[in-house]
C-alpha cells in the first residue's frame, strides 16, 4: 500500500464500494506515514528528450519519412547500412537543431561534428549511431516554466546541459512468443535532436511541466510535432533520492516508457515513493543503477535491466562526414527569424491583464495563440476574447475533436460576434446560436443575422405588444402574480422571449414588463 | 558482419582513417584534441584484446589473442609517434578534413532499387527483417 501514490489511494477508497471504516482508517494513516517519510527525502531530476524533427526527409539520405507507412518501405542503401552506402547531412536538420538552441538559449558551438555511437543492436543497420559526443551543436541554456495554479502555481528555470543532432534507429517488435523479432527500418535515419537537462527538476509535476513546455516550444518553432503517442518526443527521466543533508547525490535510476506528460509525473512520484520507502527500512542498498519501465496498467515501474558498468560505445568522429561549421550571420538569421515563443507569449499577455489561467490556456496550443492574438489584433476586447474561445469555442472543439484551423469560425467573425453583441444588435443568447452555425457551418456574422431576421428587437413598442400578448393569454398567472407571487416575473419574461424568437433587448422586455405588471388594472 | 567486426575491433583503437588521407602536421593537428579520447590512454596501455573483441561482439581463440595483440600494439605505436609532434602553435581542429560542407537540401526521393535491396534480406516475411529474438540492449 505505500507504494501508491497519495492519488492512487485516494482512487482505490474511491472505486470500493463499501469501504469498510477499518480499512480506511488505516489507508489513511499509512498516507500520513507515507507523507512524513517523504519529507525526510530530496528529490533529483533530469530528463532526456529525444525529439523527432519533422523533416520531410531523414538525416542523411532522401528517404522520406511518413509515421505508419507500410513497414520497410522508406528505405535505401544509406539507411540500411550497406556497405560503400555515405551519409550526406540533410541541411533542415542543422536549422531545425540552431532553432532549438536558441530558443533554448544555449551557447551554439559554430564548430561541431559528428561521431560514431557503436553498439549492437538489430534496429541499428550499421552497427553504430551517428550522434554527436563531446561537441554538441548547443549547450549550457535553460527552459523557463508557469507551473499550473492547480499544481501550486509558480514560475521555474530549468537548465539545458546540451541539445546534440543524433538518428533514431529502427522499429523492432517482439511478437508473440516466437523465437524471432520483427524489424521496419522506415525510421532508421530520421533526425532526432537529443535535449539533456540539468537536474534541476524536484517533483513529478515539474518534470512533466518541463516535458510539456519542450513540446510547446518545437510545435511553436515548428520543427517537430511532439507527438509523444507516436513517439516523436520521448521523455526518459533519471531519477535519485537523498535524504535531506546528504551531500551526495543517491544512486540513479532511470525510467523509460512514459507515454504522456500525466504517465511521466506518476511514474515519478511512484518511483520516489518506492526508494524513499527502502531508504526509511535501511534497505537504501537495494536501490541499485538500473533501467526501469512504467507499467501503465499496473501503475507501477518495473525492472528493464541493471547497468553493469559503463556502457562503453568507444565513440569516435564520424569520418564519412565533414565537420559542422556555423557562421554568425546564419545563426543571427535564424534568431531574427524566430517567432514569438510560448515564454514571450505567456509574460506578453499578462501584461495585457489575462489571469494565469486564462494565459495558460491560450498560450498552450501555438494556434489557439495565433487565433486569439488576430482577434484582439482587430480590435476585439481582450477578456471577451479570451472568454469565448476559452469556453464555447474550447468546448466545440472539444467535442468534435477538431483543432481551431480546422473550425470553420475565423477570427474575423469572432471580432465581428463580440462587437454585434457589444453593440446591442443581437443578444448574447443569438451570438451563442450564431457562434455554432459559425464553426460548424462558415459563413459571416453579418450575413447570418440578416440571413435569420436575428437582429435585436429594441423598439419599446414592438415588445410592448408582446408583453400585451403574454399577458392576456396568461391570465390566471398574471391574477398569482398581484396576489403576490412576484417571482412569476421569470415565468413571464421567459415566454416574452421566446414570442420575440430570442431577440428582444433583454432589459427593455424587462423594464416594459414590470411596468405593466406593477399597474393598477 | 565479420569484416565490419574486424573493422570495429580496428576502429577501438585510434581511428585509422586520416592516415591515408592527410598530410603529417594535419593529423598532428587532430591528435591535439584527440588524445584525451584516444591517444594518450591507449599510448600508455597495452591493448586488452580480449575485451575488444568482447564490445566487437566477436570470439577470439587464445591462440588468436596472442596473434593479433602485437598488431594492434603496432598500430597503437604508431600513433604513439604522434606525441612527439610539437603542437605549440598550432590551432586545435575537432575534425581531420576542411572540406566544403556538403549538404543536401529536404527533397524526398525514393530509391529506386528498393525491391533488390530487400531481397537480399537473409530473412524477410510479411514486409518485416526477421532477426533472432533480441531483448537487451547493451
Ligand atoms: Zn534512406
Amino acid at each position: 500500500m505505500l507504494y501508491c501514490t497519495r492519488k492512487n489511494i485516494r482512487a482505490q477508497t474511491a472505486s470500493q464500494e463499501k469501504p469498510q471504516a477499518q480499512l480506511k482508517v488505516s489507508i489513511q494513516t499509512e498516507s500520513r506515514k507515507h507523507d512524513e517519510i517523504l519529507k525526510n527525502y530530496e528529490t533529483i531530476i533530469g530528463i532526456e528528450t529525444h525529439v523527432q524533427l519533422s523533416t520531410l526527409t531523414k538525416a542523411f539520405c532522401s528517404c522520406p519519412y511518413n509515421y505508419g507507412a507500410q513497414p520497410n518501405t522508406s528505405v535505401c542503401p544509406i539507411c540500411m547500412g550497406l556497405p560503400g552506402a555515405l551519409p550526406v547531412l540533410n541541411t533542415n536538420v542543422i536549422e531545425y537543431a540552431v532553432k532549438v538552441g536558441i530558443a533554448l538559449n544555449c551557447k551554439l558551438s559554430l564548430s561541431s561534428k559528428f561521431d560514431r555511437k557503436q553498439y549492437f543492436y538489430p534496429d541499428l543497420p550499421k552497427g553504430y549511431q551517428i550522434s554527436q559526443f563531446d561537441v554538441p551543436i548547443a549547450s549550457g541554456g535553460y527552459l523557463d516554466v508557469d507551473i499550473p495554479i492547480e499544481f501550486g502555481g509558480g514560475h521555474r528555470r530549468f537548465g539545458i546541459t546540451r541539445v546534440h543532432m543524433e538518428e533514431d534507429a529502427g522499429k523492432l517488435l517482439h511478437t508473440g512468443n516466437g523465437s524471432f523479432s520483427q524489424v521496419d527500418l522506415n525510421r532508421a535515419g530520421v533526425p532526432l535532436l537529443e535535449i539533456v537537462s540539468e537536474p534541476d527538476m524536484r517533483t513529478g509535476i515539474e518534470a512533466a511541466e518541463y516535458a510539456a513546455e519542450l513540446q510547446r516550444l518545437v510545435r511553436y518553432l515548428g520543427v517537430s510535432n511532439g507527438n509523444m503517442q507516436e513517439g516523436s518526443l520521448r521523455c526518459d527521466v533519471n531519477i535519485s533520492i537523498r535524504p535531506i543533508g546528504q551531500l551526495e547525490f543517491g544512486t540513479k535510476v532511470e525510467i523509460k516508457n512514459l507515454n504522456s506528460f500525466s504517465s511521466m509525473s506518476r511514474a515519478i512520484d511512484f518511483e520516489i515513493s518506492r526508494q524513499a520507502l527502502l531508504h526509511s527500512q535501511g534497505q537504501a542498498d537495494q536501490i541499485v543503477q538500473e533501467t526501469r519501465l512504467w507499467e501503465e496498467g499496473a501503475q507501477k515501474t518495473v525492472t528493464m535491466r541493471k547497468k553493469e558498468g559503463l556502457a562503453d560505445y568507444r565513440y569516435f568522429p564520424e569520418p564519412d562526414l565533414p565537420g559542422v561549421s556555423l557562421t554568425e550571420e546564419y545563426v543571427d538569421g535564424i534568431r531574427d527569424s524566430l517567432p514569438e515563443l510560448p515564454e514571450m507569449k505567456r509574460r506578453r499577455y499578462e501584461g495585457m491583464g489575462l489571469s494565469m489561467q486564462d494565459v495558460l490556456f491560450l498560450t498552450n496550443d501555438n494556434n489557439v495563440a495565433e487565433f486569439f492574438d488576430a482577434t484582439i489584433a482587430e480590435g476585439a476586447d481582450v477578456k471577451l476574447a479570451a472568454n469565448w474561445i476559452m469556453g464555447d469555442i474550447a468546448a466545440y472543439m472539444k467535442n468534435e475533436k477538431l483543432s481551431i484551423n480546422e473550425i470553420k469560425l475565423n477570427s474575423h467573425e469572432l471580432v465581428d460576434l463580440i462587437s454585434s453583441i457589444k453593440g446591442g444588435t443581437i443578444s448574447g443568447k443569438i451570438g451563442k446560436e450564431i457562434l455554432f452555425e459559425l464553426m460548424a457551418k462558415g459563413g459571416t456574422v453579418k450575413g447570418l443575422i440578416k440571413e435569420k431576421n436575428l437582429v435585436q428587437i429594441a423598439d419599446p413598442v414592438e415588445i410592448e405588444k408582446m408583453v400585451d400578448k403574454v399577458l392576456a393569454d396568461n391570465p390566471k398567472q398574471l391574477e398569482q402574480y398581484r396576489g403576490g407571487k412576484t417571482k412569476l416575473q421569470g415565468y413571464f419574461a421567459g415566454q416574452i422571449m421566446k414570442e420575440s424568437k430570442g431577440k428582444a433587448n433583454p432589459a427593455l422586455l424587462n423594464k416594459i414588463l414590470l411596468e405593466k405588471l406593477n399597474a393598477k388594472s | 558482419m565479420a569484416i565490419r567486426a574486424a573493422l570495429l575491433l580496428l576502429r577501438a583503437t585510434p581511428p585509422q582513417f586520416s592516415l591515408k588521407k592527410r598530410t603529417f602536421p594535419k593529423q598532428a593537428l587532430i591528435f591535439k584534441q584527440n588524445n584525451r579520447n584516444f591517444a594518450a590512454k591507449s599510448s600508455l596501455e597495452p591493448p586488452d584484446v580480449q575485451r575488444l573483441a568482447e564490445t566487437a561482439r566477436i570470439t577470439l581463440t587464445p591462440h588468436e589473442v596472442e596473434e593479433f595483440a602485437p598488431k594492434i600494439r603496432q598500430v597503437i605505436d604508431w600513433f604513439g609517434q604522434l606525441q612527439a609532434v610539437d603542437l605549440q602553435n598550432v590551432e586545435p581542429a575537432i575534425r581531420a578534413d576542411n572540406e566544403d560542407e556538403t549538404l543536401r537540401e529536404d527533397l524526398p526521393e525514393i530509391f529506386g532499387n528498393r525491391d533488390s535491396m530487400l531481397a537480399a534480406v537473409p530473412s524477410y516475411e510479411d514486409s518485416y527483417i526477421k532477426v533472432p529474438k533480441v531483448l537487451n540492449k547493451e
